[in-house]
């Protein structure tokens, strides 16, 4: 993979951005099953191991606590991205994740692909599935994370809201919950890593870097529009290290695993949730 | 004659008195201090939780409680306060049968399936107090919405208010008809939820499975094509 040319995707922010939704997000998916499977033998098992019922509603709130940290800081880094002198531009700027109308129209274009009714949509820096992906995560963690704080302080709560909304605000948290993982689960997983192509493990989020002849292909408008820019030059990255490629194979498959894994408990248990 | 008949009735006014002296409680413990009739009160009193009229007795027909031709108030305590069928027992289980050898969970199975019993580990008489259990809407059941949230929640939640009591301990089905009726938002929102889950996952879900056979599809055709080329 050394000889092919190499353009920067996700700089170390981005990925450090990414790497920390991953290793929170899991840590919430264990902890919340098992909170959720609690009357169930895997449910007490992994509670116990992990030092009982109290101490996993502890590492559930403390995380908790810096997922909306964390978010708080991808805010501060979105308002210093934005340009505020030309907002409209920044906004709908195709280096922009907000959804657009062309959104829309690619993915009429790529139902018509399916079928193969015509040609794949010309994508530029981000699909449609991508932004979808991000949007799902920018709305999912303040709901999660406004009624979770919530339900972690039930007393406060209860001196603005009827108590009986605790029982509607733990309904919300646990189903957007159960949503966000079945659909990083199923649909994150196979899109980013199953397909073919991609099988067995995107490397892009890791390495950041993607090799230019793929991405002509996949985002042919991007790669055009760098060319007219004269950044393409700049965009080209070495290859990540041997010793980097492995540690990031190793983390990824760990984290794929788990969460497989913990599809196949939802699968299981699907009774209890 | 008519001596005889004085002499005789006057006997029997004296033996009927000795008889009622029998019958009828022992004058000097009945003028102990005791606010009611049952013994040793103060002892039920603290082990129940069930107090005197003259001690906590609230407004008969509190709109907040709802109550045979009651509407459902406004600023009903519980969603579903108002729509259960509410008996007004001291003891809830006066009728059932073999009640001493019985278990909870024998009759209430559903009832046990709640987070305090589960997660919390919490047992039916930690808040439904020790025999004779009252029902809910009895006036001195510590369980009732006037001051469940002093008597029951607050022995675990300190400072729990009577706005955090009204949380529904033993959820209903949110996806059930029946709590349409009974906790109309929690049926709303699951049904919204669900709608919202099988949307998004039926949607992404039909999408991807297209795209991932649709690709198998052409890996297949290409490398059948391949050798034919060569």
């Amino acid at each position: 993979m050394n000889d092919q040319v190499r353009i920067i995707r996700f700089n170390v922010i981005h990925r450090l951005f990414h790497l920390f939704v991953m290793v929170t997000f899991l840590i919430q998916a264990v902890t919340g099953l098992c909170r959720l499977l609690y009357a169930t033998a895997w449910g007490r098992a992994l509670t116990n191991f992990l030092g009982g019922y109290e101490s996993v509603t502890t590492i559930h709130y403390r995380v908790g606590v810096a997922m909306l940290l964390g978010f708080a800081v991808h805010i501060v880094y979105i308002l210093l991205k934005v340009e505020w002198k030309s907002l409209r531009q920044s906004l709908f700027h195709p280096d922009s994740l907000v959804p657009q109308l062309h959104d829309v129209i690619h993915l009429g274009q790529q139902v018509r692909w399916f079928f193969g009714l015509g040609p794949p949509p010309p994508f530029d820096r981000w699909t449609y599935w991508e932004k979808f992906d991000y949007m799902a995560v920018f709305w999912g963690i303040p709901l999660l994370g406004v009624t979770g704080l919530l339900l972690m302080y039930p007393l406060f709560t209860s001196y603005f809201l009827p108590g009986w909304m605790l029982n509607v605000i733990l309904l919300l948290h646990r189903a957007e919950a159960l949503l966000a993982m079945l659909y990083i689960f199923i649909i994150h997983f196979t899109v980013g890593h199953l397909r073919h192509g991609m099988f067995p493990m995107n490397e892009c989020m890791f390495a950041g870097s993607v090799e230019l002849e793929e991405l002509r292909q996949e985002k042919p408008l991007w790669i055009v529009r760098l060319e007219e820019e004269g950044k393409l030059v700049d965009a080209i990255v070495p290859a990540p290290a041997p010793w980097f490629r492995v540690a990031y194979f190793i983390f990824g498959f760990l984290a794929l695993s788990v969460g497989l894994y913990l599809l196949l408990i939802l699968l299981i248990y699907h009774n209890y949730v | 004659m008519t001596r005889r008949i004085l002499r005789r009735s006057i006997l029997w006014m004296v033996l009927g008195g000795l008889g009622l002296v029998l019958v009828l409680p022992v004058v000097a413990p009945a003028q102990e201090e005791v606010t009611t009739s049952l013994r040793r009160y103060q002892d039920r009193e603290t082990s129940t939780g069930y107090y005197e009229d003259s001690e906590v007795k609230p407004f008969p027909f509190s709109s907040f409680l709802g109550g045979p031709g009651v509407v459902r108030s406004p600023f009903a305590y519980s969603p579903e306060a108002p729509q259960i069928p509410h008996t007004y027992l001291a003891d809830a289980h006066r009728a059932v049968q073999f009640y001493n050898v019985q278990t909870c969970v024998a009759c209430h199975a559903e009832e046990a399936k709640n987070i305090h019993t589960i997660r919390g580990n919490i047992t039916c008489r930690q808040c439904h107090g020790g025999e004779p259990m009252a029902s809910i809407a009895h006036y001195f059941s510590p369980l009732n919405p006037v001051r469940r949230y002093a008597y029951v929640c607050s022995k675990c939640h300190e400072g729990a208010s009577a706005s955090f009591a009204t949380y529904v301990v033993h959820e209903p089905n949110p996806g059930a008809l029946e709590t349409r009726k009974t906790f109309s938002s929690l049926f709303y929102s699951d049904w919204f939820m669900y709608l919202l889950i099988v949307g998004t996952l039926g949607f992404f879900g039909a999408h991807t499975a297209v795209w991932v056979s649709k690709e198998l599809y052409h890996v297949y055709t290409e490398k059948k094509r391949k050798p034919e080329d060569e």
